[in-house]
């Protein structure tokens, strides 16, 4: 494979979805067989890419690139740097746990997998564009497929299902989009999500398009607008023009995030959508929001960055605990891993905000290891609900004995996601709390709340579900006993304790991305002085009143995930 | 003004193609009369046969660079009216395939039918080339002429006839303001052809008389405020005559406007990119606010349709030669996104009977293959990637980018969301609402071949859109006076200039 490992990638689900157009629903083995095979091609592929990214080189690698209009500086420009390296394979891994995770869909499986699939090539799309207009392009791409999947194999809420006059889930499903913050339809969810992020989404087009225009270099070429586009100093509007493309640019896509006051389509989303597809909707579209920030913003507008990333610290705070709140009241199991998502990506935003080389690079390693955890709880709620048709908290209890094995796997899952020694997890946190402690010490207090509200809700939520006394009529339910019902929660398991004890690759990869990025952040570079020596300048020039905070590369630890 | 008929055979070759229709129209009205037992479908396979010649002579002229000019400048034959003109027979081809299981509903004059959509056709041929206010007036209401009874065609149903009323009262209204508008801008200038009248002096008179053509031209595009006849006629006449009212004459009226924006008024551009951003922002915001509230599936088009123009407004305000080439690729996914959305409605239709957006519940169980195609359709016209309409609508906002037209390309974008929420209206019913009555749809085999041209040219033009975009770039390669010096442009072949 070697230098095409993205074509592979990116392009295996594509396959894999119109080839399963041909196929028949009655072939359900053939179906799964497609889906799954392609999903392990790239799979394959991701693990290989992981393990061959260079960190010493570091930069971009594996590029390829084709071009696609001359008229508008388009091309197809694709290429991992380390932040995007680790996202690919969390991609992959989701994606080929999220088919065998819905391995029983019955209804119109055929379907399913191609929506899934294309959402996933969607995803990975945009973890591996170097071009501004193909980010935006494989973003709203993702978008599409979640209304379908959300929409047709979704669940309803508890409540909406209570609710009895006809009339009132019609007023609800058709005009209630704005008005109606109430209705739980899945219908409601779906649309809610498409519209909330399209929303966004063509803010952030038109900050893109800004670039575009300001740069005046008929490119949408990331690698070339870093370099060469010159953006400051224009004034606009009583301010320049920067803060306009770069407040645009963060808000439209940290709405995916989901950061604080735009987060409200998410646990919405979450609640209604299937199992396998909150798994890739919490475990790597959200990270979409934060990847595209740091592809888009840090890339281009360094200087401003700096100047206005102060926003995200002082959001992420209230992300934080307010999601941890509403997961702790949340009386729903996918309401609670999704507010707890929808906090723990404030840590990320922390992580960001903070423009050092060990927060960002724990930001990135969180990214990864919460796609884990929250896979595998997404996964749990999933089978919980298939044996059990609720997920009400309070209505369930002692399901421990019924399923000792999935019981097992969400202490793990909670262990996980709570940030306890032996998962990725506790590396990451740790290293974004110590890399953003200087800079932002109240913000890491709330953080560490936050840890200790992610303890009292995952675990009210777990003596909720599996221990106390249990009602008879769900003795019918069952636990995952076949291979292919315990594959993806062991391979999600295996992934992230294994990182733990093996972290070095994993660091070394995310730092070799993150160590340009922060340099060219906390500093005033020529852009002739850049190509050259790139790492001892870094540890040369401490004028500025950023860079003197930050770990020089010398100091950074390079032999342990944990400073 | 004098002008010599004596032509010569290389000005003949010109007029080929129009020619040859004429010629073969005749010939469909001729079998029609003389074997009346003649099954329809024969019909409309010979015209569909006719067209397909025409179209093969247009891409020849358009490979070989046929060009030049006839009756003193009254006729042109550029690469721009090749476009239109390929661009109108294609539509053309593609609703007469679509209509043929419908024409069982006509009771009288089913041979008549396909006359009078390719005579229609013919006449927007010539209006591609038109190129003074004359042969505007001459060929815009030759080519409407078919269109007023073709909307009334369903002579039993209320809603058709009142749709022809509408469609008539409005257009011959449309055709006053356009012959009071020419007689003040010839009054005004003493010119008749575009080109001639660079140099004319902003007059009052002037300026009313072009904003009476502009009213005209925008009564055939639908744009608002010259809207009111579109959703009324769209809902009452015949749905193959929506779908080829939906395309073709907008496309047709598009290669008018052009010309008259960019050749005759090229010096006044400051002042008609007002004009033109205020139809645009109108025509977004009302067509797809309204399309919200609508429960009838050519209602929605209609509307959506609206908006659509609003957003080829943009494209035009952008007054570049980029802006134009983002035109002519907009149009071209707007005809597979839109004609394949009718050809569905027609294939529904046929075997349900309704076209409110409420009987499609349950079409991805009924039909897979024609829930999947409007996905597709309404995506594309949503503009989502990676379809045809994504692209179209990058093309023109980064063409009005470049000329900085914020307000209009902010207002476009926020359009773009609230048509998504219509589009998925219908997507919801399709696949999420379960049907009222689960036997299946079947689909006939003219509906395919339509449903696949439109849905290989959806797919081809968003994911590999290069020689497409080519293409527009060398059709409007007439305006590259305005080219953006950035731009890199691939070398047109060589004009073979003939007849004058």
């Amino acid at each position: 494979m070697g230098d095409y490992a993205l074509l592979y990638i990116l392009f295996a689900p594509f396959v894999g979805a119109i080839a399963l157009i041909f196929v028949s629903n009655r072939q359900a083995m053939l179906v799964r067989g497609i889906a799954a095979g392609s999903a392990f091609i790239c799979l394959l592929a991701s693990v290989y890419l992981f393990y061959a990214y260079d960190h010493v080189k570091g930069g971009f690698q594996f590029v390829q690139k084709f071009e696609w209009s001359r008229q508008l500086g388009i091309s197809l420009h694709l290429g991992v740097d380390g932040i995007g390296t680790p996202l690919v394979l969390a991609s992959g891994i989701l994606l080929f746990a999220g088919i065998f995770v819905s391995w029983h869909v019955k209804d119109r499986a055929k379907e399913f997998y191609i929506w899934l699939l294309i959402l996933a090539a969607a995803t990975i799309g945009v973890f591996m564009s170097l071009d501004l207009f193909f980010l935006y392009f494989f973003y709203e791409m993702s978008v599409i497929p979640m209304y379908l999947l959300l929409g047709m194999w979704g669940s309803h809420t508890k409540k909406y299902n209570e609710m009895t006059d006809p009339e009132g889930l019609k007023q609800r499903d058709s005009v209630g989009f704005i008005f109606n913050f109430g209705s739980n339809s899945k219908e409601y969810a779906a649309m809610k999500l498409v519209l909330f992020l399209s929303a966004f989404a063509v803010a952030a087009f038109m900050g893109i398009l800004l670039i575009y225009k300001y740069s005046g270099l008929n490119t949408f070429d990331i690698l070339v607008l870093r370099e060469h586009a010159n953006l400051m100093n224009i004034p606009v509007l009583g301010t320049t023009l920067d803060k306009i493309i770069w407040l645009l640019i963060f808000f439209g896509f940290a709405s995916i995030a989901p950061l604080w006051p735009l987060h409200s389509w998410s646990p919405v989303g979450h609640a209604a959508a299937p199992a396998a597809t909150s798994m890739l909707h919490a475990g790597v579209l959200m990270k979409l929001g934060h990847f595209s920030i740091i592809r888009v913003a840090f890339e281009i507008l360094p200087e401003t960055t700096r100047e206005l990333m102060p926003i995200a610290a002082v959001l992420c705070m209230f992300s934080i605990v307010y999601g941890g709140f509403v997961a702790y009241y949340a009386k729903d199991t996918k309401y609670v891993i999704g507010y707890s998502s929808s906090s723990h990506m404030g840590y990320v935003f922390l992580g960001m905000a903070a423009l050092d080389y060990i927060s960002l690079t724990g930001a990135v390693m969180y990214m990864f290891a919460h796609a884990m955890a929250t896979g595998m709880l997404f996964a749990m709620a999933g089978w919980v609900y298939d044996q059990t048709h609720t997920r009400d908290i309070p209505s369930l209890g002692g399901l421990s004995n019924r399923m000792p094995f999935i019981s097992g796997c969400f202490v793990i899952g909670c262990m996980a996601s709570i940030g306890v020694p032996g998962t990725i997890n506790f590396i990451a946190e740790v290293m974004i709390i110590v890399g953003s402690w200087n800079k932002y010490p109240f913000q890491v207090i709330v953080a560490v709340v936050g840890i200790v509200l992610t303890l009292a809700y995952l675990f009210k939520m777990m003596r909720g579900l599996f221990y106390g006394p249990m009602d008879q009529k769900y003795s019918h339910a069952h636990d995952a006993v076949s291979a292919v019902d315990r594959l993806p929660l062991l391979i999600m398991i295996t992934v992230s304790i294994g990182f733990f004890f093996f972290p070095m690759h994993l660091y070394n990869v995310v730092r070799s991305g993150v160590d340009p990025l922060i340099a060219k952040i906390t500093r005033v570079v020529p852009v002739a002085a850049e190509t050259t020596g790139l790492r001892l300048e870094a540890r040369g020039d401490n004028n500025t009143p950023l860079a003197d905070r930050s770990v020089p590369f010398a100091s950074a630890p390079v032999s342990g995930g944990r400073p | 003004m004098n002008f010599s008929l004596t032509m010569s055979p290389s000005d003949l070759l010109l007029l080929l193609p129009e020619i040859l229709l004429t010629v073969w129209l005749c010939g469909i009205l001729i079998v029609d009369f003389s074997f009346p037992r003649l099954p329809n479908e024969q019909l409309a396979y010979l015209s569909v046969a006719g067209l397909a010649a025409t179209l093969g002579c247009l891409v020849w002229f358009d490979v070989t660079g046929v060009a030049g000019t006839l009756f003193a400048n009254m006729f042109v034959l550029d690469r721009m009216a090749l476009f239109f003109k390929m661009f109108i027979v294609g539509s053309t081809i593609l609703v007469i395939l679509a209509s043929v299981d419908y024409i069982h509903r006509f009771r009288f004059f089913r041979g008549e039918y396909y006359f009078l959509i390719v005579m229609s056709a013919l006449g927007m041929m010539f209006m591609a080339s038109a190129n003074d206010l004359l042969s505007v007036f001459v060929t815009l209401e030759f080519s409407t002429f078919g269109f007023y009874v073709l909307v009334a065609y369903l002579r039993e149903d209320m809603a058709s006839n009142e749709a022809g009323i509408k469609f008539f009262i409005l257009g011959v209204f449309a055709a006053g303001l356009l012959a009071y508008g020419i007689s003040l801008v010839y009054g005004e200038t003493g010119k008749l052809v575009f080109s001639d009248m660079k140099s004319a002096q902003a007059t009052p008179g002037l300026a009313i008389g072009f904003l009476l053509i502009f009213g005209a031209l925008g009564f055939k595009i639908g744009a608002v405020p010259f809207h009111s006849w579109i959703p009324d006629t769209y809902h009452g006449s015949p749905t193959p005559v929506t779908a080829y009212l939906s395309i073709a004459p907008k496309g047709a009226a598009f290669a008018i406007l052009l010309r008259m924006f960019f050749v005759a008024l090229a010096t006044f551009k400051p002042i008609w990119v007002l004009l033109l951003v205020a139809a645009s922002v109108m025509s977004m915001t009302y067509g797809n606010i309204v399309a919200i509230a609508q429960k009838n599936m050519k209602r929605l088009l209609a509307y959506s349709g609206i908006a659509q123009i609003g957003n080829v407004l943009i494209g035009l305000a952008a007054g570049t030669k980029m802006g134009n080439d983002a035109i002519l690729f907009y149009l071209l996914t707007y005809l597979f996104a839109n004609l394949g959305a009718f050809a569905i409605i027609i294939a529904v239709s046929e075997a349900i009977g309704s076209e409110e957006i409420d009987d499609y519940s349950g079409l991805g169980r009924r039909s897979p293959f024609l829930a999947f195609s409007m996905l597709i359709f309404l995506l594309s016209l949503a503009g989502v990637p990676p379809l045809a309409g994504f692209i179209g609508k990058i093309y023109i906002f980064v063409a009005a980018m470049k000329e900085g037209l914020y307000v209009l390309i902010t207002v476009g974008l926020i359009n773009i969301v609230i048509s998504m929420y219509y589009y998925l209206i219908v997507v919801k019913k399709m696949y999420i609402s379960e049907p009222h009555d689960p036997s299946p749809i079947t689909v006939s085999g003219p509906i395919k071949a339509v449903l696949y041209v439109c849905l290989a040219g959806t797919l081809v033009l968003g994911i590999y859109p290069q020689p497409f975009a080519d293409w527009v770039v060398s059709a409007t390669m007439m305006f590259s006076g305005l080219a953006d010096p950035a731009v890199s442009l691939p070398v047109p072949p060589a004009a073979t200039p003939v007849g004058g």
